[in-house]
């Protein structure tokens, strides 16, 4: 006897009920993730936000344009604007050496790469501490040179690098790898040199990815805390960055300042947050498009 | 322009990709590197062009030693099995990329890369797809804009790895035709690798078969064809029935089939395996000489022009598989379970040396 012929209605019915979770749990499962996000972080930036403006916006606008405040504001873009491009420069030269060459000590340079997301922030800046501190192993070469770098600028510059190091690399790597090196050996086979090779095939095709990278290191950069803490000193007006100026604001009971100066920091942290949204959406069309 | 390849030997590693390997290729041949994976043909191919640098021994250009000059100086244009079109850039740019590349003085005005890249479109049938990009296209767009790509700056040496292998069937035979009279029209030295014996065999003017990094036998696709030099070249070229006997003095005894073979004069008594190729297995209803093997249809298959037909020996129970066009099959009135009369032709014998297929 002939089977009867099922609808498409039906099939389409039978489809949704075995392939996904009972509607009860999957909206179980939303209302976890929701509540979760809630409460770790819409709760804390809707506090920092309210808390900042509580007194007013010529308070806040005060706290934001009070010298020390400034000074903070200037040397987190300063450390940023240092930092971001060497890790930009590394992290592609890092990358193309690993994804279109071999050479010896190449899982080692990937080990090295990750090593500042497994370490503690602190111990990072503790790094430089020992290295450059007064009885550190340049110490008494720096000082009699009268060369300051913990305590200093180039100390919190150094202790930023460390830590944003892997950013632009660990995007591109992999993105590199997929891709292969077929259309830069096509590029050399046709004539061009390295250089060429670079600026008008590697990078256009790395593009999207080159700029998540940059995103995530700029938001690490400019929020550090850890290691900036340990190498800064906290002088105000000259070594503090934003989230150290946070910080000492806070202990002296200033939450209205503390507040409002951490209210820059959470909004860096929403554009971030809607760049990296923009971008992602490119980098998915990008990959989509190549069948 | 010529290509001698002189004793080059490589190694990834532990692994022996090429052993010492000499071959010629003349001025304006089409040759075939054909063999199975691991066979080394690629490795060869990247040596040529310059993309791998081979451990020891040369290659040399129309006489002038080339084994160290850098890959971007050597002239050659390389047609790889996935395209590796510029994915970011159009199809005009893809195939102007040589020539807006080329150091200031020997670049071409943007009028003249223009009037190129459209001639090339023309060349392979693509006039409309300048402004595209390599996604737009089918896989055996793509391939042509590749080749157009490389033929951009008149290479002296045309390479190809496995370029249709990517391709529907049909596809791939369209482009290997047309290939093929590419290079009637054209004349460059080229040099195909593949793993598709009937393309080799339909395209190439030489046909060098490899494995695990030797040359196995190198003619024209008749030569190896016919006259294959040893079992993995008959093997390789095609599908094989084995016959087994002994061979004395010139004298072949292939069960109760014997033959003449001079060859063989000095060879003392061994094993000796007939290869022969299933469209030479002649069928009868009825016994007409005593040579003729007994054997059973266990089936038939008619996929398209050809039937195929798997037969039992009734001696031995080994297989043997014969093929006849539809027609002839038809003729006999063969089925499934008839009794049938089989006699080898064109047997090709070699010593048996544990030969493993």
């Amino acid at each position: 006897m002939k089977p009867l012929p099922i609808t498409k209605k039906t099939a389409d019915n039978i489809k949704q009920r075995e392939l996904t979770e009972p509607a009860p749990i999957r909206w179980l499962l939303i209302a976890t993730v929701l509540v979760f996000l809630g409460f770790f972080l819409f709760l804390p930036l809707a506090a920092v936000f309210t808390q900042a403006l509580e007194k007013g916006t010529t308070v806040y606008l005060a706290a934001i344009l009070q010298p020390d405040a400034l000074a903070a504001i200037r040397l987190t873009l300063l450390t940023a604007t240092v930092s971001v491009p060497l890790n930009l420069v590394f992290g592609v030269s890092a990358a193309w050496a690993i994804a279109k060459f071999e050479f010896p000590g190449k899982s080692l340079l990937l080990t090295l790469i990750d090593l500042p997301f497994s370490v503690s922030p602190v111990i990072s800046g503790l790094i430089y501490v020992l290295l450059f501190g007064l009885q550190g192993w340049f110490g008494p070469w720096l000082a009699a040179h009268n060369h300051k770098i913990i305590f200093a600028v180039p100390g919190i510059v150094l202790a930023t690098v460390f830590v944003t190091f892997p950013f632009v690399a660990r995007e591109l790597i992999p993105l590199m790898q997929s891709q292969g090196k077929e259309e830069e050996e096509a590029a050399l086979v046709l004539g061009a040199s390295g250089l060429t090779t670079f600026f008008r095939v590697t990078l256009p095709n790395i593009k999207w990815g080159l700029l998540y990278g940059v995103i995530l290191c700029n938001a690490r950069a400019m929020g550090e805390f850890g290691a900036v803490s340990v190498v800064s000193g906290h002088i105000r007006g000259a070594t503090n960055t934003i989230p150290l100026q946070v910080e000492i604001l806070y202990n002296e009971y200033n939450y209205a300042a503390a507040f409002a100066v951490a209210s820059l920091l959470a909004l860096l942290a929403l554009v971030t947050l809607a760049v990296k949204s923009f971008v992602e959406w490119r980098l998915q069309e990008q990959s989509g498009d190549q069948v | 322009m010529s290509i001698e390849i002189d004793s080059v030997s490589k190694n990834f590693g532990p692994f022996p990709a090429l052993r010492d390997v000499s071959l010629t290729v003349p001025s304006g041949e089409l040759v075939a590197l054909l063999g199975p994976s691991g066979s080394g043909k690629t490795t060869l191919l990247r040596i040529i062009a310059g993309l791998e640098k081979p451990d020891s021994g040369n290659v040399i250009f129309n006489g002038e030693q080339t084994t160290t000059r850098h890959v971007r100086e050597r002239q050659v244009g390389f047609v790889f099995q996935h395209y590796a079109l510029f994915r970011h850039m159009t199809i005009f740019d893809n195939i102007a990329f040589g020539l807006q590349v080329k150091p200031r003085k020997g670049r071409p005005s943007k009028a003249a890369i223009h009037a190129r890249v459209h001639e090339l479109l023309q060349l392979v049938q693509l006039n409309n797809f300048a402004g595209r990009y390599p996604a737009q296209l089918s896989g055996g767009q793509r391939q042509r804009v590749a080749l157009a790509r490389a033929l951009a700056v008149e290479p002296q040496v045309l390479l190809l790895d496995e370029p249709f292998g990517a391709l529907d069937a049909q596809v791939r035979i369209e482009l290997r035709r047309w290939l093929r009279q590419l290079h009637d029209e054209i004349h460059v030295t080229s040099v195909l690798v593949t793993h598709d014996q009937e393309e080799a065999l339909e395209v190439a003017d030489q046909v060098i078969v490899m494995n695990e990094g030797r040359i196995e036998q190198g003619g024209t696709p008749e030569e190896v064809y016919d006259r294959p030099a040893n079992p993995f070249v008959y093997n390789f070229l095609g599908n094989v029935n084995l016959f087994r006997g002994r061979i004395e003095k010139g004298k072949a005894r292939i069960g109760t089939i014997s033959l003449d073979l001079p060859e063989y004069r000095g060879a003392s008594d061994s094993p000796a395996v007939a290869y022969v190729r299933p469209h030479d297995i002649e069928i009868g209803l009825s016994r007409q000489h005593p040579e003729e093997i007994e054997a059973l249809i266990r089936r038939i298959q008619e996929a398209g022009a050809v039937a195929h037909l798997e037969l039992e020996r009734r001696d031995t129970g080994e297989p043997i598989d014969a093929e006849l066009t539809r027609e002839r099959c038809r003729q006999l009135q063969l089925r499934e379970g008839n009794q049938v009369f089989v006699k080898p032709r064109n047997m090709r014998v070699f010593i048996d040396t544990d030969y493993e297929i």
